[in-house]
């Protein structure tokens, strides 16, 4: 498909459908070039130079202070990391824990609540409205909310056990390195579950109404009916709602910042974090890029072949 | 008439657990509104859920200025005020040209540029800092734009390319044959079809903008440039155990995304979202 809309094309018949031919067909791109000039250098400038320079930042020794020299080193950033960095280990484990889970925990969620709100009940925006509200605070006013909210004597969470009669369960939250990471996990939940859902919402929307009736004059239950019907036409969705929950989890970085800043004892580190430490907390510019680029290499992983699929199928 | 209907008991009991679940959704936002209302003192001796003693509204003013509300408010309304109309300017005439317009390898372009919004700014961000370092542009509200401008440009556009790309071709021929050029098109053909979905993407990305934090903790170290995700985490680390005024401010700082929620609620929950997600 992309060989043929790239081919250059006015003798060639390409396509079946009719796209307009721009007036002066001698030099197209000429025409197009003004709509995409400022998008292109911004991007070029300030999105794909920087990352094109942390490969090449990757290869060296710096501090990152201009007035110091930037010594090749090679390959030895990344030997130092997968040998010598134990934080990275953790890191790595971390955020793969961190998107398995966001894969499983927000998105179940976020589908059951798109499922009840999708039907006529009393208050049903406002319901919606509440499920949804976090989703558009500062991931830095969730982490300094949650991390009252477990304040180990004060907080929420003790609190309301200890009224409960549940004493034993209380926990230093944040502050037991068994435990830290999922206390931020379900501030994570917390704020994202409500886009998830509301993506939902959008595509339950798309459900053939006359199927699902259909479905249900043939005497099918209403599992039967979310098997077959629903969720197929859900497809779409799902797709949408788990790329972008990979690549946001991939991206958490504000909420660990602000509820553990990776502690304690490095017991909550992501790679985002690490590698952000590294660079500005540690002065290590080659180590903290050659986890970006570990970081990056993991992202184009996991979201590219979902890329290419989408463009070829709107080629259709 | 069918005014009686039979009581749908599964329906009431759905009701009765999602205004629990809701209930729960929503108590640390209740919490927070009791904490910032109450002596630190007064905390410490209640339970979470009493009244406050005395009602300590001057938490409020005392947060404001201790955390220099006004100062970063400003810096961030700026910022959002200028980055987000331009931005979305910016990737519209980009998105244009490559669902409307014709030229070589437009798909690899598009590829490109899609690409960069699964990257993680942390990923760029020390050759970032180099960069506007060597510009002169640290630790201004302007030299932030610029980078801002470049990462809202990869979702931007692959959304507003699906939109132009839903709309009919024969816009584009009828136009053509009145003897438009691309700019008229664009400017008085496709713009004008495009204000939901510019309108919807306008509220995103102002939220967006108002809370970012990642770039901004590296770019903007000045005390003077600091907007206010900033000025919370400063406010957390410095009063940390001033919960009254803590939790005031983040009230305080929460409130202007809050208002934009409400006032555009129906982009969020009603499934004007929903182009977002063609199948």
């Amino acid at each position: 498909m992309a060989t043929v809309s790239t081919a250059p094309t006015t003798s060639r018949p390409t396509h079946p459908s009719h796209r307009p031919r721009t007036p002066r067909r001698g030099l197209p791109v000429l025409g197009a070039l003004p709509f995409l000039a400022p998008a292109l250098a911004l991007y070029g400038i300030f999105l794909l130079f920087p990352i094109v320079s942390a490969i090449y930042l990757s290869f060296v020794r710096w501090n990152g202070f201009p007035t110091v020299p930037q010594i090749w080193a090679g390959l030895a950033n990344y030997q130092d990391i997968f040998t010598n960095d134990t934080v990275f280990h953790t890191a790595l484990r971390n955020s793969v824990i961190w998107v398995v889970l966001s894969l499983v925990v927000p998105t179940v969620l976020a589908l059951l609540l798109a499922l009840a709100l999708n039907n006529r009940l009393l208050g049903r925006n406002l319901l919606r409205s509440a499920f949804y509200i976090p989703a558009v605070l500062a991931s830095i006013a969730v982490a300094t909310m949650w991390t009252w909210i477990y304040n180990p004597n004060s907080g929420l969470v003790n609190s309301t056990l200890t009224s409960l009669g549940l004493s034993s369960w209380i926990q230093d939250w944040l502050g037991d390195p068994q435990i830290a990471l999922y206390s931020v996990f379900v501030a994570f939940v917390w704020q994202t579950t409500g886009f998830s859902m509301v993506l939902f919402l959008a595509g339950l929307q798309t459900v053939p109404a006359d199927l699902v009736e259909a479905a249900k004059l043939d005497g099918a239950s209403a599992w039967q009916t979310f098997r077959n019907v629903t969720l197929p036409a859900l497809r779409p969705t799902f797709t949408v709602v788990l790329v972008l929950t990979v690549i946001s989890s991939l991206k958490v970085f504000d909420l660990i910042v602000g509820m553990t800043n990776g502690g304690p004892a490095q017991s909550s580190q992501v790679l985002a974090l690490w590698s952000y430490s590294q660079s500005f907390i540690n002065h290590n510019f080659g180590g903290g890029n050659a986890l970006a680029v570990v970081l990056l290499v993991i992202t184009l992983a996991l979201v590219l072949p979902y890329l290419m699929w989408t463009l070829k199928e709107d080629e259709r | 008439m069918n005014a009686v209907r039979r009581a749908n008991y599964p329906l009431i009991g759905l009701w009765i657990a999602l205004v629990v679940c809701a209930l729960i959704w929503l108590a640390p936002f209740a919490f927070m509104v009791l904490t910032s209302l109450k002596s630190t003192a007064d905390i410490g001796r209640s339970s979470v859920w009493a009244l406050p003693e005395v009602w300590r509204w001057d938490n409020y003013t005392a947060a404001a200025e201790r955390g220099e509300l006004w100062t970063v408010a400003k810096n961030s309304a700026y910022i959002a005020l200028i980055k987000v109309p331009l931005g979305l300017m910016i990737s519209a005439a980009a998105a244009f040209a490559i669902a409307r317009l014709r030229f070589k390898r437009q798909r690899i372009l598009l590829i490109v540029i899609t690409l960069g919004a699964m990257v993680p700014v942390q990923v760029a961000i020390a050759p970032m800092f180099t960069t506007l370092s060597s510009m002169g542009l640290l630790n201004s509200t302007n030299g932030i734009i610029l980078p801002y401008l470049a990462f809202g440009i990869p979702s931007q556009v692959f959304f507003l390319y699906g939109f132009f790309r839903s709309l009919p071709r024969e816009l584009d021929e009828a136009a053509r044959i009145d003897g438009s050029g691309n700019w008229r098109l664009f400017v008085r053909v496709i713009l004008p079809l495009a204000k939901p979905a510019l309108a919807a993407l306008f509220i995103l990305d102002f939220v967006a903008t108002w809370n970012e934090y990642g770039m901004a903790l590296v770019l903007l170290q000045d005390q003077d440039a600091r907007t206010v995700p900033l000025a919370l985490q400063a406010f957390q680390s410095q009063f940390a155990s001033n919960y009254g005024q803590l939790n005031a401010f983040i009230i305080m700082s929460i409130l202007p995304v809050l208002i934009v929620y409400l006032m555009f609620q129906r982009f969020f929950t009603q499934g004007a979202l929903a182009g977002a997600i063609k199948g």
